[in-house]
């Protein structure tokens, strides 16, 4: 990003957009660097106005010691913040006994980081960015070869982000990736530095400013990947050649297809679903999954469509199967054509192709999937997700195939569980700022207004989970109410579209009745152009689709509601409110 | 109108959004309050781009009005 369009973007800010408050901790001037932060951040928050606060110059701990409420924080930290010493601005010398005190000393000074980033308000993200200009010739050894100094300085440096990363709060910048985007030759601005306090080139502030906007606001991850199978998953026509000779090896000359297995594999223990669409006989393809050598295990994998027809068919029974969009999916194949096929008819789809011959390009395609698919915390619900969707489609097979619905579902043995004490826990804000499908209104959530709201104690949350004898979905649900007047008022309802047809959202309803006590609900509802099924379930028990903010009396609830079988459970009973 | 000016004005209008086009031609840093240090040295980088120059950060002190800005823009683009 250019200077000029960072500040197009920040002046083109909606002035009546709710601010979005960043706290930016760095000891230097932070000049270009707060603009390109600023624009990154609206760029990724287009409905908000994002504004930034800065603290005294020199004074890093002093400003992350007096964070107060705000939206996010960002911490960049450089050398001087460790040690004075190490500014080239500072006039101490660099002698013997220096080095040993400085080491001593910046220890102490991410001690006191590391307090002041603890005592942040929970519910505050906070992206941190380590020292990235180069360090001043300080130490005795020559520049090719670490002291003990310099590496204990290093390490102690790392052992802090080590520490902040493992708690999950903060979100420090990827060091590695830094260095491939802003090479060390073009980073470091010394007369900058001199004459303003800012180290950084323009190009360096940009790409450390865009890589924090992202450890900020994370993009919401891929849900799914789809991939071909021939030349793509394997080296080979396993058509022609025979499931025993295709390759995935370093024998076989073919190890970026074995790598390409081990990250679906980690993908898909992390959440991400994996699923197949190949122009192949499905039996021949069922034993090449067979193989005992396949890196991607065929538990890891669902569905495989294999078939003679179109792909863009396959992609569209799978989309089906996983029950979501096709701007969530990506699709591999090493063929541009059967690419451009898929894309023509799922508009969104993230195509990529699979470069066979060049595997330099292949390890650029595996860090943007990870990249794409990536999550900073991998919940519980994360590791259920692809038995969820294979229990899924056992349970759609038996309701359409079987018995009568409403026996099928008095025979699922459901299990409904509310948990009024999970308004805090991770997984919660993330399935309301992901659903699309069963959203009351679309509303998205930044992690403090979350917080700040559900921590009043007004503010009643519950989050749901769901099992029944086909297994568990994990928790599928979230409604945050308050009392308003004698009504309870609803603004947000999320459900998981693997929960559909279980009448878990009847179930939730009856309970917040029930709960609340009262004889109707208000639902800050809204039509967005995904909501439909929430329209579709309103209509039921309305007579009509609502187009707005609506009550509900409980009488026609009662009226609509079809019988309910679930088991319900309550972890946490709600505490009386209002 | 020389090609200098008006694209000039431009980036004067990037960095000071709040200023009046009009008033551009005699902003000086006596009589604009924004146009502090930061703003300086934003004004610089912006006019890198827009103009494809490099400047000295030394030059930045003296260049402290439109007119004086627009006439080192001028020198700089004439052949040596």
């Amino acid at each position: 990003m250019k200077i000029t369009e960072a500040l197009r973007i920040v002046q083109g800010t909606p002035a009546d957009a709710p601010p979005f408050q960043v706290t930016l901790a760095c000891g230097f001037t932070p000049l270009h660097l707060r603009t390109f932060l600023n624009a990154h951040l609206q760029v990724a928050l287009p409905k908000r106005s994002v504004q930034i606060k800065e603290g005294l110059f020199g004074d890093l701990c002093g400003t992350l010691e007096r964070v107060g409420e705000c939206d996010g924080v960002v911490v960049v930290i450089e050398w001087p913040d460790l040690d004075a010493r190490l500014d080239y601005r500072n006039a101490g010398g660099w002698g013997r006994d220096t080095v040993a005190s400085v080491v001593e000393h910046a220890t102490l000074s991410l001690d006191r980081m590391r307090a002041a980033l603890g005592r942040i308000p929970s519910g505050t993200p906070v992206a941190l960015a380590l020292p990235s200009s180069p360090l001043p010739p300080i130490f005795s050894a020559p520049g090719w070869q670490a002291s003990e100094a310099e590496l204990l300085l290093n390490s102690n440096l790392l052992h802090f982000a080590a520490e902040l990363a493992r708690d999950g709060r903060v979100r420090v910048v990827s060091a590695e990736r830094l260095a491939q985007d802003s090479p060390w030759e073009t980073r470091f601005d010394l007369k900058s530095d001199l004459k303003a306090g800012l180290p950084y080139t323009i190009a360096h502030a940009d790409h450390v400013a865009e890589m924090l906007a992202k450890a900020l606001i994370p993009k919401a991850p891929k849900k799914g990947i789809i991939s071909d199978l021939d030349d793509t998953l394997w080296k080979g026509i396993v058509g022609d050649e025979g499931p025993e000779n295709v390759h995935w090896d370093l024998h076989g000359d073919a190890q970026m297809h074995g790598l390409y297995q081990k990250l679906l594999g980690s993908l898909s223990d992390t959440g991400t679903l994996v699923g197949v669409a190949s122009k192949n006989d499905p039996a021949v393809v069922a034993k090449t999954f067979e193989r005992s050598d396949m890196v991607l295990r065929s538990e890891q994998v669902f569905p495989i469509e294999a078939s003679w027809n179109a792909k863009s068919g396959a992609v569209k029974r799978i989309l089906e199967t996983w029950n979501i969009a096709a701007d969530s999916v990506i699709f591999v194949d090493d063929s541009p054509m059967e690419l451009a096929e898929v894309a023509a008819l799922h508009p969104g789809i993230e195509c990529v192709l699979f470069p066979k011959e060049d595997p330099v390009a292949c390890l650029q395609m595996l860090r943007r999937l990870r990249d794409l698919c990536g999550k900073d915390k991998v919940s519980s619900d994360d590791m259920l997700r692809l038995a969820s969707i294979r229990q899924g489609a056992v349970f759609r097979e038996q309701a359409e195939a079987g018995s009568a619905p409403e026996a099928f579902l008095e025979q699922a043995q459901a299990i409904v569980t509310f948990d009024f004490s999970a308004a805090g826990e991770p997984r919660t804000l993330e399935l309301v700022n992901k659903t699309n499908q069963f959203n009351l209104n679309g509303r998205r959530w930044a992690p403090a207004d979350w917080h700040r709201e559900t921590s009043d104690h007004r503010c009643m949350t519950v989050a749901v989970a769901y099992e029944d004898k086909f297994g568990p979905l994990g928790t599928i649900g979230v409604a945050k109410s308050q009392f308003s007047g004698e009504r309870l008022l609803i603004d947000t309802w999320v459900m998981s579209c693997r929960a559909f047809s279980r009448r878990v959202e009847h179930q939730t309803l009856r309970l917040l009745f029930d709960t609340a006590g009262v004889e109707e609900i208000e639902f800050t509802f809204e039509p967005t152009a995904k909501n439909g099924p929430t329209q579709e379930f309103f209509a039921s028990l309305l007579g009509e689709t609502p187009k707005a903010p609506f009550v509900l009396r409980k009488s026609q609830f009662d009226e609509h509601c079809p019988a309910l079988y679930h088991e319900v459970r309550e972890l946490k009973k709600a505490e009386a409110h209002g | 109108m020389d090609d200098v000016t008006p694209k000039l004005i431009e980036c004067f209008q990037i960095v000071f959004p709040g200023l009046n086009e009009s008033k551009i031609p005699t902003a000086s840093q006596d009589n604009l309050a924004e146009w502090d240090s930061v703003a300086a040295i934003t004004l610089v980088n912006v006019i890198e781009e827009q103009f494809g120059i490099e400047m000295d950060l030394d030059d930045v002190a003296e260049l402290d009005s439109f007119e004086k800005v627009r006439a080192y823009l001028q020198r700089r683009s004439q052949p040596a």
